[in-house]
């Protein structure tokens, strides 16, 4: 026994240490995403490479349903301590919890990191709350003007129609709806939150200016877009009424063939292609009194309640999720923008480049796009405008007097996030 | 002393249960009412009855509270009605009625999530199945879920159909209980159906039906799901139920003070529902033959 004894004391040792290097070395970081289908399968692809690169972090990400999903599920894991170490974020609804003290402010790791110079102004702009950056962006995107070529033909349209401004796209929704309608087409889908809310913007307003803050749902201009998006479906009857009260049926009846046009984020051009194939075209979003669309998408977060080693880990994953390399398998994937200065340079994404047109137009969009406002109240005026969207584009309040109310409350529920 | 405590001892895993999950629950829920919270703040400021003064004068309340009335009123008496007539045809024991119920009672055990997506499609204005049908005999095309005058209806449809399976199974086992002999002595005394029906039948399931009231009462007040899918409360509130208030209050508009007093207000008022209809119904009751 004894002389067995310096083997076992050997063997001992080597167990002790391997499980020390075992405890300090792995890293789980819970990230919670709001991606699936071929927009999972890239963001698998590049937790895959990220892992390969640092064994020693394992990256737990879980789909939670769409941004909503995610506020509303991360809001309520807070009290019961369950709550993720990083986090996707709507980039005008991250605001609140940066407010609040939940998420991480980011300045540091960013201003450290190669990353600051590779980002694109309008990548870094969108994660920047209250002068601090709390997110980085993973997924952006502006929308963008779809249509079916194949319909647009079959309606009588001509090639290439002029999709300028509004009166532009009705007309062109008007042919295909006379011609079609009968046969269930209809000529455009009703626009959904993100797409409402650059058609304000290129009718020169916003639903609150970005600068200082003001409330602008009453201001004439966002009445006037919304009268005529409105009049899309209670007025005109180009636009069905399903796209309405669930928006997703818009965008679903345009895949499926059944709609002439629609306006949505680039985040959807890798399923249109799939689903349309060469019948889809995609145009930049109308300038009807000036250019300019917003920016859309969302950013990676790292909550405040991490331990510090998750949150090293979180910002190694981020870093790398925003790097030339992954963001060029995210935007030849899925069609949202680029976010790093290098990603062009990348074989995937000059491939994508070269064979897909249509994922140039949101590039070409840049240069007028423009960060939305994101302080806390914006979290509740999203929610609450889909109520407000529906009494007016279903006829049953009228515009101005909606928009007065919706205005009205806005501003009492910003005072009183503000106390 | 120990033969004393053994039957609370008996009892004491199911009530440990019962207050983490639900009496401690109910508890903090009073607590958050009086208080102003968002979930994320480290301070949950006193309030006092604020909330419940602000829930009390505002329009959506008023309109929760009008909407899941008028659902509860028609859905109760037809899931009701509706059971009971199936459940009297289907309680004869041959193949056809045992495949019928099994056929029935499926939505019951279906995905309530899934049941609304299908018939978020099936009644689609422009794409939908029933519309379809509507067109093809050469009727307009209805706005089912837009139109606010319809969208409550369809809702209630989709209730019944799914909640109805259940109701009919338990109507089945009270049916099954009728001591047939009551049936024998009505037919020769010349009893007609109908008759036999209103004197024999309906009295005799009456504790059944009055367990479903309850029920299916609870249920009518509490209905969720079917709402969130389908239509989100709209258009424009039509179909916005309290407990569809109560999640968008609390989990989309950050107010957990005014989600949890309208929790509370809705906890009392089902409460005071249960005890008036014991008092009112309760004693029409009889447990025996």
């Amino acid at each position: 026994m004894v002389a067995k004894l310096p083997k076992l004391t050997g063997l001992g040792l080597v167990a002790l240490l391997g499980s020390t290097s075992m405890t300090l070395a792995d890293v789980s970081v819970e990230f919670w995403h709001s991606f699936s289908k071929n927009a999972g399968e890239a963001l698998d692809q590049i937790i895959d490479n990220f892992e390969a690169e640092n064994p020693g972090i394992t990256i737990d990400a879980q789909h939670i349903g769409n941004y909503n999903d995610i506020v509303a599920k991360l809001q309520a894991s807070i009290p019961a301590g369950r709550e993720p170490d990083a986090v996707i974020m709507e980039v005008t609804r991250y605001g609140l919890f940066a407010d609040r003290g939940v998420l991480m402010d980011l300045t540091d790791y960013v201003e450290n990191d190669p990353l600051k110079d590779d980002l694109f102004d309008f990548a870094r702009e969108v994660g920047v709350f209250d002068g601090k950056n709390y997110i980085v962006p993973f997924n952006s995107s502006t929308p963008v003007l779809y249509y079916n070529k194949a319909i647009l033909e079959q309606a009588g349209v001509p090639e290439e129609p002029k999709l300028e401004t509004y009166a532009d796209v009705l007309a062109v929704a008007q042919q295909v709806q006379a011609e079609l309608g009968d046969e269930g087409i209809s000529g455009i889908a009703a626009p959904g939150q993100f797409a409402r809310w650059g058609l304000i913007m290129d009718n020169d307003s916003d639903m609150i200016d970005s600068v200082s803050g003001e409330i602008l749902l009453d201001a004439p201009n966002t009445v006037e877009a919304y009268e005529w998006m409105a009049s899309l479906v209670h007025e005109h009857g180009v636009a069905s009424a399903d796209g309405v009260t669930t928006e997703n049926q818009g965008r679903d009846a345009f895949l499926a063939g059944k709609v002439g046009m629609m306006m949505n984020s680039t985040g959807n051009y890798g399923r249109s292609v799939a689903a349309l194939g060469d019948d889809l075209v995609v145009a930049p979003m109308p300038c009807n009194k000036v250019c300019r669309v917003p920016i859309g998408g969302a950013g990676i977060g790292i909550l405040s309640s991490a331990e510090d080693e998750v949150k090293d880990a979180a910002w190694k994953f981020i870093s790398y999720a925003a790097s030339a390399e992954s963001n060029a398998i995210w935007f030849s994937t899925t069609g949202y923008m680029p976010i790093n200065k290098h990603t062009a340079e990348q074989p995937l994404a000059a491939e994508a480049l070269e064979t897909k047109p249509g994922i140039r137009v949101a590039i070409d969009q840049l240069g007028f796009a423009k960060g939305r406002p994101r302080p806390p109240v914006v979290t509740w005026m999203r929610a609450t405008e889909y109520d407000m969207w529906q009494a007016m584009a279903l006829g049953q309040r009228d515009v101005t007097e909606t928009l007065d109310d919706f205005a009205a409350r806005t501003r009492a529920e910003a005072e009183r996030l503000a106390k | 002393m120990l033969r004393k405590l053994t039957p609370y001892l008996f009892i004491l895993p199911l009530m440990a249960f019962l207050a983490v999950f639900t009496y401690v629950p109910i508890l903090q829920s009073v607590n958050l009412s009086f208080r102003e919270w968002d979930f994320m703040s480290p301070t949950k400021l006193w309030v006092g009855l604020e909330n419940y003064q602000l829930l009390l004068s505002s329009r959506d309340f008023w309109n929760a509270v009008k909407v899941t009335t008028i659902f509860a009123v028609i859905s109760v008496p037809l899931r009701l009605a509706l059971a009971l007539a199936i459940a009297s045809y289907l309680v004869r024991e041959t193949i056809v009625s045992r495949l019928m119920r099994g056929a029935l009672f499926l939505p019951s055990v279906t995905s309530t999530v899934s049941i609304a997506v299908v018939f978020s499609w099936v009644f689609s204005t422009d794409y939908g199945m029933i519309n379809a049908g509507l067109a093809w005999l050469g009727f307009e095309r209805v706005q089912w879920m837009q139109d606010p005058q319809l969208a409550l209806y369809v809702i209630i449809f989709v209730n019944t159909w799914k909640q109805l399976g259940y109701d009919i199974i338990i109507y089945i086992a009270g049916l099954q209980a009728v001591p047939t002999e009551l049936y024998d002595a009505a037919s020769v005394d010349g009893g007609r159906r109908l008759h036999v029906f209103r004197r024999v039948t309906l009295p005799l399931v009456m504790p059944t039906t009055y367990f479903l009231l309850v029920v299916s009462v609870i249920d009518a007040f509490q209905v969720f799901t079917i709402v969130n899918v389908m239509t989100k409360g709209g258009p424009a509130g039509a179909t916005d139920m309290i407990v569809n208030m109560l999640y968008r209050v609390g989990f989309t508009l950050f107010d957990i003070g005014q989600g949890s007093a309208l929790a509370v207000i809705l906890f009392v008022f089902l409460i005071a529902l249960a005890v008036l209809k014991a008092r009112v119904i309760g004693r029409k009751v009889h447990y025996e033959a």
